[in-house]
C-alpha cells in the first residue's frame, strides 16, 4: 500500500542534512554565554550574561556596527534608484544594446567577489580615490543593485504597456503615472529587494576587504577579533546580532515575493 | 461646423513599413464612426495618432480645428476604452474610474460622486467597492467605458471594443454603445475588423486597406455599392463578378458586384448564366446556395420557404439590370 508519509530512514535524512547545516549556528550561539574567554571549550565550562554588558560598553563594537548600518543603508538606497530606473529600461524601452546590458548588470553577482574587489581597488587606486566609506558603499553597491534589479524587472514585465497608456490617457503626467500606477504594483518587490540587498551588504567580507581602508564594518571587525584571544565571547554575541540582522530583512523579503504570482494587469 | 478629427494627408511609417500612408479623412462632431479593416491595416494606428501615442511622420491630425501635432496623450480632450481594458488591478472600480479626476487634482468627494455617476450609468450601481478581478469580462468593459467617460472627452476612442467578448454580450453592448452615444452626444471613433459590428453601429465607416483608406460612406453606401473589389470582399456577402462575367451576362466590361439576395434562381436554360449547384448551406432566414458557374462560383441567398435544388443540379441563373453594382477599381 501506498501511503504519503515519506519513509523512516528518508525522514532521518532530511533531519540528519537540516541539523549539519543549522546545529553550528547553535553552537555559535551557545559560545556567547560561556565563562571561558580564551578559547572554545565544550562542553561550556559555565553559563553567563556578563558578554553582552561587555559588548554593548565595547566602542569598537558600536563603532563597525555604526558603519555597516550606513554602508547598508546608503548602497540599498543606491541600488533602489539605479536597480529599478535599470529595469525600467530594459523592459519598457527598446534600444541598442539591452540585451547586453540586461546581462552586465547581473555579472557582477556571478562573478566572484574577490574579482570584482580587486577590480575596484585598482580602479580607486588609479582614479586616486581615498578609501572610505563611499569606497564600501561603491564595492556594495555593484552586487545590491543586481537584487533589486532582478526583483524589479520580473514586476515590471508583468505591468502591461497599455495600463500605462491608459493613465497617460486619462490626464496623468509620466511622474502621477508612476506615482499611482507603477509605484504601487512594483512596490513590494522593490521593498523585498531592498531588503535582501541591504541583508547582502550587511554581512558582505570579501569585497570589503579590497574597498575599505582603515574602517571596519561589522563581518571585518569580526574576522580581526576571532584571531585575538581576548574576550573571544564578545564576537559571539555580535554574531547574533549579525544573524538576526540579516534573517529578518530575508525573510520579509521571502513572504513579500511569495504572493508575487498575481498578474499585475494581465486582467482577461 | 468644424469637424471633431480631421486627418489632413495623414502618414505614419515605422521604418519602411507604411502602416498609415496618405490619409485623409474628417469626422462630424458627434457621429459615430467605424475605423473598419484586417489586421494591419493601420486603422489602430489611425486611432493611436488621435490618441496622441503616434506621431504623424507627415501631415496634420486636427482635433477640433486644433493641430495636435506636439500635444501629448494627457492634454487631449480624447479618451480612449483599450482593448484589453487596461484597468488598474490594485484599484478598486471606483478609483479607477474616478482616476482621470484624481490626476487632475478634483477632491475626493466630488470625484467619487462623478464615478459613481459614471458607474451608473453603465448600470453598475452597486461595484465600486470591487477590484477589477472580482469582475466578468462584460463588467470590465463597462468600467473600461465608465473611466473614459468620467473625464467628458470631446471625442471617445474605442479599441476593438466588443472584441473579448461572447456573441450574445456583443451584441446588447452593441446597443448599449450606441444608446449611449446618442444620449451623451460625444464624438464615438471605434476600431474593429468585425463588418457587421461597424455596420450597425456607425453613422459612417471608413474602410482600411494597407494603411490606406479605400472607401469613406454611410453603411448602405459601404454594403450596397463597395467602390473596389477589396471592400466587396472585405464587407462579405456580395459576389464580386470579373469583366468576363460581366460581358457573358451582357452588363458590359469592368469588374462588378452583385449581392446574394439579389441573385434568382431559374430554370435550366433561363436566366444570365447557367451553372450546377456545388453546396447549400442553411442560414435560417435565407439559405445560401453557391452555384459554380465555370470560371466563378456565385453565392445566392434564397427566403426561406423556397424550395432547393440538390447539388450537382444544373440550374439558370438571374439578376436585375440595377442590382449590379460596377466598381471604380479592380
Amino acid at each position: 500500500m501506498h501511503s504519503d508519509r515519506a519513509p523512516l530512514g528518508l525522514k532521518i535524512a532530511a533531519f540528519a542534512g537540516l541539523a549539519f547545516l543549522h546545529l553550528p549556528i547553535l553552537l555559535i550561539f551557545a559560545y556567547a554565554f560561556t565563562t571561558e574567554e580564551r578559547t572554545y571549550q565544550w562542553p561550556l565550562p559555565g553559563l553567563t550574561l556578563k558578554w553582552f554588558a561587555v559588548t554593548w560598553n565595547r566602542p569598537d563594537v558600536w563603532q563597525a556596527l555604526g558603519l555597516s548600518v550606513r554602508v547598508a543603508a546608503i548602497s540599498t538606497i543606491l541600488a533602489l534608484i539605479l536597480g529599478t530606473l535599470c529595469a525600467a529600461a530594459v523592459s519598457r524601452a527598446r534600444f541598442f544594446g539591452r540585451e547586453a546590458v540586461s546581462l552586465l548588470v547581473i555579472l557582477p553577482i556571478a562573478l566572484p567577489g574577490i574579482i570584482t574587489g580587486i577590480a575596484l581597488r585598482s580602479a580607486f587606486n588609479i582614479a586616486d580615490i581615498p578609501f572610505s566609506t563611499l569606497t564600501i558603499v561603491l564595492g556594495h553597491a555593484t552586487f545590491c543593485i543586481v537584487v533589486v534589479y532582478n526583483n524589479a524587472v520580473a514586476r515590471f514585465r508583468r505591468l502591461s504597456r497599455s495600463m500605462l497608456e491608459a493613465s497617460a490617457d486619462l490626464g496623468a503626467n509620466g511622474f502621477q503615472t508612476f506615482r499611482h500606477i507603477v509605484l504601487p504594483n512594483i512596490g513590494t518587490s522593490l521593498l523585498a529587494g531592498g531588503m535582501l540587498a541591504f541583508a547582502l551588504s550587511f554581512d558582505e567580507v570579501i569585497v570589503t576587504t579590497f574597498t575599505a581602508g582603515q574602517q571596519q564594518t561589522l563581518p571585518i571587525w569580526m574576522l580581526e577579533e576571532l584571531v585575538r584571544p581576548r574576550q573571544r565571547p564578545v564576537t559571539n554575541v555580535v554574531a547574533m546580532v549579525v544573524v538576526l540582522v540579516t534573517f529578518l530583512p530575508i525573510l520579509g523579503a521571502y513572504y513579500l515575493t511569495r504572493g508575487g504570482s498575481e498578474t499585475a494587469g494581465g486582467g482577461k | 461646423m468644424t469637424d471633431a478629427v480631421a486627418f489632413d494627408h495623414v502618414s505614419r511609417h515605422f521604418g519602411s513599413i507604411r502602416a498609415v500612408d496618405d490619409v485623409s479623412i474628417s469626422i462630424a462632431e458627434g457621429s459615430f464612426f467605424a475605423m473598419l479593416g484586417p489586421s494591419g491595416s493601420g486603422k489602430t494606428t489611425c486611432l493611436r495618432l488621435i490618441s496622441g501615442f503616434e506621431r504623424p511622420t507627415s501631415g496634420r491630425v486636427l482635433i477640433f480645428g486644433e493641430d495636435s501635432g506636439a500635444v501629448p496623450p494627457n492634454r487631449r480632450p480624447v479618451n480612449t476604452v483599450f482593448q484589453d481594458y487596461a484597468l488598474f488591478p490594485h484599484l478598486d472600480v471606483r478609483d479607477n474610474v474616478a482616476y482621470g479626476l484624481m490626476v487632475r487634482g478634483e477632491e475626493k468627494a466630488r470625484r467619487h460622486a462623478a464615478a459613481e455617476e459614471m458607474l451608473s450609468l453603465v448600470k453598475l450601481d452597486a461595484f465600486g467597492d470591487r477590484k477589477p478581478g472580482q469582475l466578468s469580462g462584460g463588467q470590465r468593459q463597462r468600467v473600461a467605458l465608465a473611466r473614459a467617460l468620467v473625464n467628458r472627452p470631446k471625442v471617445l476612442l474605442l479599441d476593438e471594443p466588443l472584441g473579448a467578448l461572447d456573441l450574445k454580450l456583443r451584441e446588447a453592448m452593441q446597443d448599449e454603445l450606441k444608446a449611449l452615444q446618442r444620449s451623451l452626444g460625444i464624438t464615438f471613433v471605434f476600431v474593429t475588423h468585425d463588418q457587421g459590428e461597424a455596420l450597425s453601429m456607425a453613422d459612417r465607416v471608413a474602410v482600411f486597406n494597407e494603411g490606406r483608406i479605400v472607401q469613406v460612406g454611410t453603411p448602405e453606401e459601404i454594403y450596397q455599392r463597395p467602390r473596389t473589389r477589396f471592400v466587396a470582399d472585405f464587407v462579405g456577402s456580395a459576389n464580386v463578378l470579373s469583366p468576363d462575367i460581366c460581358v457573358r451576362a451582357g452588363a458590359g466590361s469592368g469588374w462588378a458586384s452583385l449581392r446574394a439576395e439579389a441573385v434568382r434562381l431559374v430554370p435550366p436554360g433561363e436566366g444570365v448564366v447557367q451553372g450546377t449547384v456545388a453546396s447549400r448551406r442553411y442560414l435560417g432566414a435565407v439559405s445560401r446556395v453557391h452555384v459554380d458557374i465555370g470560371d466563378a462560383v456565385i453565392a445566392a441567398d434564397l427566403a426561406a420557404g423556397t424550395p432547393l435544388p440538390e447539388p450537382g443540379a444544373t440550374v439558370g441563373l438571374t439578376w436585375d439590370a440595377t442590382a449590379l453594382h460596377r466598381m471604380e477599381e479592380a
